[in-house]
């Protein structure tokens, strides 16, 4: 009975990555696409490093090394073999499946290397280790002339498969949560939890330490083999600080150690700023707000946010009142920020200033991240994951001083 | 044979020697206890046999193997578990899945088959959860297997850090301060689980605790530390009389 149902959801999951591809090619034209062939690789990001931080609670921020490293050494085999080697193993796509193996085999190694020193740092200290791994190697590639040096691997073989981006995907969200679904992932929770209890109760936390670096890092290098592939150009700066920091905010906003958190926060930090970025006014112009709008609405998010923080804190009730009055609370906000509006408008000059609506993406992003963070510090998702006894769990939902009682 | 056989064991923080020269011997199904004044160095000699700090000099041998300097999860794997005296247990993690990581030490199927969820882990994880529910009713804990080990009350929560030691089957297990902050009726009822550990499951029990009366009446043979040092060793009776072990609680008459 277990092979037919496992078979059957393989089959599925391959038939709703063909299908996504099918669905996307015709609603999006090419700009569309890519967008979703980054989210699908985030998803993979996201995913693979809550496996390292939010499930075996190693700090790790240098999780676009891993990434780096796997496009990086598929595209330099690919611009010297493909030509000759793509028709011996049966077409692009397959010598793609073929790249994603050796670039996952390349990151995993570099994943022990990276893992060791986890053994003796915790928090902040491996937090910096890994963040200098991941500057070293960037530097280390911008200065090699081989590999394109600071402008750019250029030529890279494109073999753009979307479903197979998003078969990575799953196959990254399937691996996480069978490991939680065993008793050997218990243990990995058990590293996070406290690592003197773990070692005491047998648990050989260096091996679970290495093993969550070796995992995570082997998606995040198949990650970088599929993106080099389907942009067919890469720069040392699309593996950059920044990019390891989004990949960590996408696991922190959606809640540190919940594989649902990190999938959902990664679609939706993935495709934030490219819809700021292409706010355009009515007419198809350039979108301008003025500075006391600006203004306006910094204010009215502020209330939202305070007024939502003392709900949450000072009253308890169930599930659907408190959403009610969370509801209330932002309306509530959005009269304040009108209110204040009159008072904004009258300072001289505000008026006058005209913004680029574009150019605040960046400003709105860091606000909305901000503003989740003061409202649920614990993410979106906390620790939870996407399940029906959740769901149910939460609308006959039990304070915790009722379960022991 | 002794099962556990400490000697001369001493430990060095910088220039304060926490433990010194201490010396004793523990027979198998012996219950022993390790009493002493607060920061005598009881949970150092713990942390020492168990594995999380290197003692300076001496030796430790269980079951008739040196263990001095053995990591802490090897310890663990030979047969010598232990509670904490500041409870550590993994708070997110359900009661249940506390004994299921405490039994990971028997687990056998790969990383690849857990990876895959194949039927051989998903047996073996099944297994593992019907063992601690086993065991859980062994220390009453059933009805409580599904409820986050963070929201248990204190006493529950002691007697789950013992299920989580129990389900590493060890040989010799160490419990630091069992009954700190349990009323008198949970400590009568602590005292007879901890006789029937050793009665019923063969296991040789080495307790440190503050309360005189439970040591009495649950040790056969007594160690007593003084500012890491040995200041008596023998039964209750022979350490209830002794005037070194009076001064050391009450101080000397003036």
């Amino acid at each position: 009975m277990f092979w037919p149902k496992r078979i059957a959801s393989i089959a599925i999951g391959i038939g709703a990555c063909f299908l996504i591809q099918a669905v996307a090619g015709k609603m999006f034209d090419f700009y569309g696409l890519r967008l979703v062939a980054l989210a699908g690789l985030y998803v993979t990001l996201a995913v693979s490093l809550n496996l390292i931080n939010g499930i075996t609670g190693q700090f790790s921020i240098g999780h676009a090394a891993f990434y780096q490293i796997g496009a990086y050494f598929t595209g330099y085999l690919s611009i010297h073999y493909f030509a000759a080697g793509a028709g011996k193993v049966g077409g692009p796509v397959v010598w793609l499946i073929a790249m994603m193996i050796v670039g996952a085999l390349g990151a995993t190694i570099a994943g022990f290397v990276v893992g060791l020193p986890s053994l003796r740092l915790r928090g902040d200290y491996l937090a910096i280790v890994t963040l200098g791994f991941g500057e070293i190697l960037r530097i280390i590639v911008q200065n090699q002339e081989a590999l394109g040096g600071a402008y750019a691997m250029k030529d890279i073989p494109t073999i753009q498969s979307l479903w197979l981006v998003w078969a990575l995907a799953f196959l990254c969200i399937a691996v996480c949560r069978n490991l939680l679904k065993t008793a050997r992932g218990l243990t990995f929770v058990a590293v996070r939890e406290d690592e003197v209890a773990s070692a005491a109760m047998g648990v050989d936390v260096t091996k679970v330490k290495i093993t969550a670096f070796m995992v995570g890092s082997a998606f995040a290098g198949a990650a970088g083999a599929l993106l080099a592939h389907y942009e067919g150009l890469i720069t040392p700066q699309t593996f950059a600080m920044d990019v390891s920091f989004i990949i960590l905010t996408m696991v922190v906003l959606g809640g540190t150690g919940s594989i649902t958190g990190s999938v959902v926060a990664a679609i939706f930090l993935s495709y934030l700023p490219e819809y700021l970025r292409n706010l355009k006014a009515p007419d198809g112009g350039t979108l301008y707000v003025t500075g006391a709008t600006c203004l306006q609405w910094m204010l009215t998010i502020f209330a939202a946010v305070v007024l939502i923080r003392w709900i949450s804190r000072s009253l308890q009730f169930p599930l659907v009142q408190r959403l009610g009055l969370y509801a209330a609370a932002v309306v509530g906000a959005l009269v304040i920020g009108k209110l204040l509006g009159f008072g904004v408008n009258l300072i001289s000059g505000l008026a006058a200033i005209q913004i680029d609506a574009g150019q605040l993406r960046m400003a709105i992003f860091a606000v909305a991240l901000i503003s989740v963070m003061l409202i649920r510090p614990q993410g979106i998702f906390a620790h939870h994951e996407l399940s029906l006894t959740w769901l149910r769990g939460l609308v006959s939902r039990k304070r915790p001083a009722e379960v022991s009682a | 044979m002794s099962l556990l056989q400490v000697q001369q064991l001493t430990i060095r923080f910088g220039g304060l020697t926490a433990v010194s020269q201490v010396t004793f011997d523990i027979a198998p199904g012996q219950l022993f206890g390790l009493i002493g004044p607060n920061g005598a160095g009881k949970t150092t000699c713990f942390n020492m046999i168990t594995g999380v700090y290197k003692p300076t000099s001496g030796s430790i041998r269980f079951d008739g193997k040196a263990i001095t300097g053995t990591p802490c999860n090897r310890i663990a794997g030979l047969g010598i578990a232990r509670t904490f005296q500041n409870i550590r247990l993994f708070p997110a993690l359900s009661v249940l899945e506390n004994v299921v990581v405490g039994g990971f030490l028997r687990h056998k199927t790969t990383l690849t088959s857990s990876l895959a969820y194949l039927p051989s882990a998903i047996r073996e994880t099944d297994a593992m959860k019907a063992d601690a529910m086993k065991l859980l009713e062994v220390l009453d804990l059933q009805d409580v297997a599904h409820v986050r080990s963070a929201d248990l009350p204190y006493g529950k929560q002691r007697r789950l850090e013992i299920a989580r030691a129990m389900a590493t089957q060890p040989k010799l297990l160490l419990l630091d301060e069992p009954a700190a902050g349990m009323n008198p009726n949970e400590k009568v009822d602590l005292m007879n689980a901890v006789k029937r550990l050793r009665d019923e499951h063969g296991k040789t029990v080495l307790v440190i605790e503050h309360d005189m009366r439970f040591v009495m009446n649950l040790c056969e043979q007594i160690f007593v530390l003084d500012h890491g040092e040995e200041i008596a060793q023998g039964p209750p009776e022979q350490i209830r009389n002794d005037p070194k072990v009076i001064a050391a609680y009450l101080g000397t008459p003036v």
